[in-house]
This record gives structure tokens, sequence and C-alpha cells, in this order.
């Protein structure tokens, strides 16, 4: 059963389904908070509805420490930001168009994105509106126009103004009409990059996808813009491999369903993936991307975007991550899927099928406590799962994909060749030329011979001719063979009605 | 005065006794040793093998060996080799990991379908330890959580310690004393 192939792998460490856990996997990390030795598991909770957005820390089966955040979080990550002892790491979770850090669990700093050009036209716009020179109604239409029109987007503020009833709208410009129009942009993913070293503990920089379809690396320690990259389309998801002072490597999978991957030193992409469908899972294992299509599928791709395989899932994808296992040199990906299942691939291979009491929407594998190989799941229903990986689990490649049957590849119990075959195919590799020549000549003779006959049948007058049309005769001969001796077979049709076939053995 | 002086001194053996002294990593065990140790005892060597480390020690006519259940298993075979010279075992836990209580019942299964555990009466003290951490689970709920209640043919006891007191520890020695006692009295009367 395949139940019991997967429970014999993993044990159940924990499981509670209401633990209130409302979460996706870029919102998880683990980490060595305290310096103990034991890692927590940090989580950025969505809350429900637009309450009870926290940061919540988890110890071991318990919930350690929560504390309010003040937007829907939409990237969590843990990072060392400098060397001071005790080396512990910070907490940088985005929401909105910000970043906040936390060190030891307290609020340290709060990094906000850069605001964006306003349309010099929607300034003019509101000025006149503030003067008065302008009522609501033309504002209206005279936004509207630009919409249309401009380059550069509007503001949130008109964006919302537009949307009102024509009643509201006087008391909105009343309410905004006096503060600057400011555009901003708010943060879609982020990830951290190692700085000069690639040590586990090696101070990182972070780096943030933007809805303004840019991203930006951070300086760890004053958080200042120490990169700006531009891309094709809005960032969804990322992966970042490299140091940022030597050589590194940012893959984003973007909205309008392809991948980008940016260098260091180019300010826009060097490669690009397109995709037969929507990105919704990105992961690297090695040196090779896997991503997840919102059409069932998983495919494999090399870091400079070539296509490695493709497989079908037998449901949609919730969410996928890497499974690391560095002591035992082990890389696979786990993909949740809706129909309540978490598969485990290495490369196109399924390893291990883990069933959930709930559809899985994030996946969190690494060290958690003193246990290196943890998996740690939130569900649809808020719930939290933890498996361990057995110390004794082995994995075995199987390929699971349909292909060729088996059988294909037995070998059929032919004859073997036999002495005379083989010298015959001695001869003729030797001596191809002379048989050839042989084979014209006697079939020259031939002719010739039928020709002489003919022609004494002529002479002769026996009609070796059909004399009437109503009784047509033809005569087909083939020379069937190598020699040394020939099958000749001679077909006499008879006014296509009766067949008479000889064979002559020459 | 060591807890363990007493006991060899009272067997009398002339033969040392092997006691394992296993679990995972962090549940106590160099604490508990420590606290154990005869006074004269000397850490005889640690061996810093790749991987994994063995404690060893040794008192007049005891000797143990110590080492941790972790690590992903690939130097499993290393420290199974050690199985088969000993004559008792202490196994601790870590009352206060609630998460990797299954990994010890997982390595404790693992240790108790060893064919050189299996079919031997070796006994078995369990320290559930760390009893002094806030939310501990009592030896009761350990002893459930491992399902000991199955182990049939091996004498076994389960007590809750806080090593870093000692309490809880000369019990369990107790015990295993009087078990021991007993196997010599019935090795040598077969002898006999
Ligand atoms: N609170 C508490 N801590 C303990 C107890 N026993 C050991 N420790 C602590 O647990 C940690 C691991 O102990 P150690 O003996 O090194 O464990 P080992 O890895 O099994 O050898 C150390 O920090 C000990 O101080 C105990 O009974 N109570
Ligand atoms: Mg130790």
């Amino acid at each position: 059963m395949e139940l019991s192939s997967d429970a014999g792998k993993w044990l159940d460490a924990h499981y509670d389904p209401v633990a209130g856990l409302y979460t996706f996997s870029p919102c998880m990390d683990l980490a060595d908070l305290n310096g103990d030795g034991e890692n927590r598991l940090l989580v950025g909770d969505l809350g429900s509805g637009s309450l009870g957005m926290k940061l919540k820390v988890y110890r071991g089966t318990a919930l350690s420490s929560e504390s309010a955040l003040l937007d829907l979080p939409t990237g969590l990550v843990s990072f060392f930001m400098d060397l001071h002892e005790p080396r512990v790491p910070a907490v940088a979770v985005a929401s909105g168009p910000c970043v906040y850090i936390y060190k030891n669990l307290r609020p340290y700093f709060k990094f906000t994105l850069p605001g964006l050009d306003v349309n010099s036209l929607e300034q003019d716009v509101w000025q006149q509106a503030r003067e008065g020179q302008i009522d609501p109604l033309s504002l209206k239409e005279m936004l509207e126009s630009i919409r249309n029109k401009a380059d550069v987007p509007l503001s949130v503020r008109s964006l919302s103004f537009l949307s009102l009833e024509p009643s509201e709208m006087d008391e909105f410009v009343q309410l905004h009409k006096q503060q600057p129009v400011k555009r901003q942009t708010v943060i879609t993913c982020i990830q951290t990059l190692k700085k000069s070293t690639s040590d586990d503990d090696g101070v990182s920089c972070l780096v943030i996808g933007t809805e303004s379809c840019h991203v930006y690396v951070l300086d760890p320690e004053a958080f200042i813009i120490l990169s700006k990259m531009v891309l094709p389309s809005a960032p969804t998801m990322m992966n970042v491999t490299g140091q940022y002072d030597v050589e590194f490597r940012v893959t984003v999978a973007c909205r309008n369903g392809s991948i980008y991957v940016l260098r260091r030193e180019s300010e826009k992409p060097k490669y690009c993936i397109e995709l037969s469908s929507h990105p919704v899972g990105l992961v690297r294992v090695g040196k090779n991307l896997v991503v997840g299509g919102n059409d069932e599928s998983l495919h494999g791709f090399t870091q400079k975007g070539k296509k490695l395989w493709k497989i079908s899932l037998p449901a949609p994808i919730t969410t996928m991550a890497t499974m690391d296992l560095p002591t035992r040199g082990f890389q696979a990906v786990l993909v949740g899927l809706a129909n309540c299942e978490v598969h485990l691939y290495r490369d196109k291979n399924l390893l291990s099928t883990i069933r959930t009491p709930d559809a899985v929407t994030s996946i969190c594998f690494g060290r958690y406590g003193r246990e290196d190989g943890t998996l740690i799941m939130a569900t649809k229903g808020g719930g939290l799962l933890v498996k361990i990986l057995k110390r004794t689990a082995a994995f075995e490649d199987k390929d699971s994909t349909p292909g060729p049957p088996l059988t294909q590849s037995v070998r059929l119990n032919t004859h073997k060749k036999t002495k005379l075959y083989v010298d015959q195919m001695m001869r003729e590799r030797e001596s191809g030329t002379v048989m050839h020549r042989a084979f014209q000549m006697d079939l020259s003779r031939l002719r010739l011979a039928t020709a002489k006959a003919y022609l004494k049948a002529l002479e002769s007058s026996l009609t070796p001719m059909s004399s009437s049309l109503s009784e047509p005769l033809k005569m087909n001969a083939v020379v069937q063979g190598l020699g040394p001796s020939f099958n000749c077979s001679f077909h006499h049709t008879g006014l296509s009605l009766v067949t008479k076939e000889e064979h002559w053995l020459l | 005065m060591g807890l363990f002086d007493k006991l060899a001194g009272w067997l009398g053996l002339k033969k040392e006794v092997n006691v394992l002294c296993l679990g995972l990593d962090n549940s106590g065990k160099t604490t508990i040793i420590n606290r154990l140790k005869p006074s004269n005892a000397q850490a005889q060597d640690i061996v810093p093998t790749i991987g994994f480390s063995i404690e060893k020690f040794k008192t007049s006519s005891l000797s143990f060996t110590v080492f941790d259940m972790s690590g992903q298993g690939r130097y499993r075979n290393l420290w199974e080799h050690y199985y088969k010279e000993g004559q008792a075992i202490i196994f601790v836990i870590d009352s206060a990991d609630k998460l990797r209580m299954v990994v010890a019942k997982e390595e404790l299964d693992t240790l108790l379908n060893h064919p050189d555990i299996k079919h031997r009466r070796i006994p078995i003290l369990f320290f559930a330890n760390k009893m002094d951490v806030r939310d501990a689970l009592s030896s009761v709920k350990v002893s459930q959580l491992l399902c000991l209640e199955n182990i049939k043919d091996k004498p076994w006891h389960i007590c809750a310690t806080d090593a870093l007191k000692g309490e809880g520890l000369q019990e369990g020695v107790d015990w295993l004393q009087d078990q021991m006692t007993q196997s010599n009295q019935n090795n040598q009367n077969m002898r006999s």
C-alpha cells in the first residue's frame, strides 16, 4: 500500500489541526533565533480577513511568541545582518511597500521602497483641484483622459477617486487635496543573498521584487539600495543564489508567465524561459530549476533555461519547496497538491507520497529544534503538521513516468547467425562489385536468350503473342536472391481472370 | 563516592560490567554519566570519530560506553558495533523535547530489534530526564509515548530525573543494581 510506503520514511512528530496558522511558503522560515542550537519556526501569519496578521514563533510543538503585524505579510526571511556577537539572525518581514526588520524579535528598523515618479499632468490637475479651479466632476474627466493616454500610471489616490460614486467625490477631494500626490509600489517577494561568503552564517543582503517590475538588492547593515534591476513584468516568485560581491543569479517568475534570470552586472534579464502555463512554484535543485505550472504540471530546466523534462500531476499545485539534506547530500522537491497529498520528486521521479489530513498551503523543510530532516506544513484549515524524516529512510529512484513498455528493451531470442550466413556476408562484402557485374552479365544473357527464342518463335510462326485483343496476356519475370542459386518467378496474366504462376529455379 | 561505587563493590565481580548509555543528542547523557562517575574514574578516551563521538570510562569493575544516537544513519553501524558487549542499557530521554519523542521511540525500537539485543534478557533503565523543565512530560507520559509496556522480554524501569541536580538517579541505579545481582546469581546457580 502506498500509505505504508511513505509512513516508512516519515515519523509523525506533531499535528495540531486548530493551530490557527494561515500562511504560505514564502512566509515561513527556520532559524536559530537564540543561538542555542535549537531552530525555531518563524511564520508570517496572514490571519483571516483583514484581522490577526502576526509574526509567530514556534519552539518545538508550542507557540513561543507572537506579535502583531501592521499589514499583510508577503514574505519572511531570517538573515545575518552583521557580525556582532552573539551571532543571532535578524528577521525581515515584507508587507506593503516596507520591510520590517526585527532583532531579538523586537522591531529594529523599517525600510520603505523609494516612491515612483508621479505623472506631472496628474499633479497639475490635483493642484487645480486644491485651488478650487475645477469641480470634482471635471477632475474625474481629466484624470480619466490622463489614465487612458499617459505612460506613467495614475497614483493609488486618483485610481480610488475614479472608482467613487459622484456623491462621494467631493468629500474625498476635501480629505486628500492638501497632501502631495505620491505613487508607491508594493513588495511582491523577498529573498536573501549572501554578501561575500557562502558560509551558513555569512552576512546576507535582502533581495526584493516589487509590483513596479523592479528587483532591488539592499545592503544588510545600512539598508541602502546596492543594485536595482528591471524586469518586463511584475515578479511573483524568486530564487537567489551566489554572493553579491562575487557572482549571483536571481531567477524570477513573473506575472506574464515567463521566468527571467538576472545576473550580477546586468541591469536587464540575461535569460528568459517562456512557459506554456502560469508558474505557481519555483525552486532550485542543485543547478537546475523546477517550475510548477498551473496546468497540473511540473517542469525541469537548466539554469540557462534549457528544458529537461515535464511531468503531469494528479491535482493542481498548492505550494512547492526544496528538500535539502546536506548531511546526506540529498536534494529533492516537495510539491503540495490540492488532493491532500505532498509529493516528493527527484528530477521527474516520484520518491514518496505523503497523505495529509487537509490540503497543504505552505511547506518548509530543514532543521527544526535539533532535528535536521524536519518537514513543516501549514494546512488550508489553519493546521500545523510536523513530520521528521527517519534516520534510516532511503529513497530509491524509480522512473514513474509513462514511456515505452519494459518489454521493448527485452532482446528477442533470435537464431544465431550460421557460419554459412557469415561466410556469405563476408563474400558479399569483399566481392560485391564482381557479383553485381556477374549478375548484370547473366541478366543480359537471359535477355538475349529470351530475345533469340522470341525471334525464333516469330520466325517459325509460333505466335508467342496473344493474337486477339480480347485475350491479353502479360508476362512478368522477377529474379530473386543473390546467388549462387536464384529464384526466378514468371507471372503470366491472362485475361486478367486467370493468373498462372511459375517458379523456375536457376 | 560516586553512585556506582557501591554497585561495583557490592557485586564483587571479577569481570567488568559493560553499561551502554544511549539516547538522542542533548538528552543529558554526559551530564548523567558525570554524576554517576566514581571519584576515581577518569575519562578513558573520548573518541572523536567523524560524525559521532563515543565517550568511554572505566572504574575498577564497570565500564561505560556513551554515545549519541543522532545523525542521519550514516554512522549507525559504527555505534551498533558496541551492542554486543553491552550487559545493561541506560536510555536517556529529554522529557521536555516533545517534538523528538517520536525520534526517541524510533531509535529505541531499532535498538530493541537489533540482532545483538533482541534475544538477550538485558536490563534497560530509562531516565526521563529534565523533569525540572516547566512543561516537561511526566515519566508515565514518556513511557506511554515510547510504548514501554510492549517490552515483554527484558526487565525495564523508568524514572524521572533532573541530572543537573542529580535527582532521581539513585532510584534508577538501585534498580539496575538489583537486576545485575539477580542475573549474576542466576548465572552462578546455573554453573553450580
Ligand atoms: N534543565 C535541565 N537541563 C539538563 C538536564 N540534564 C542535562 N541538561 C542540559 O542539557 C544539555 C545537554 O546535556 P548533555 O549531557 O550534554 O547531553 P548529551 O548530548 O546527551 O550528552 C546541557 O545543556 C545540560 O546542561 C536536566 O535534568 N535538566
Ligand atoms: Mg554528550
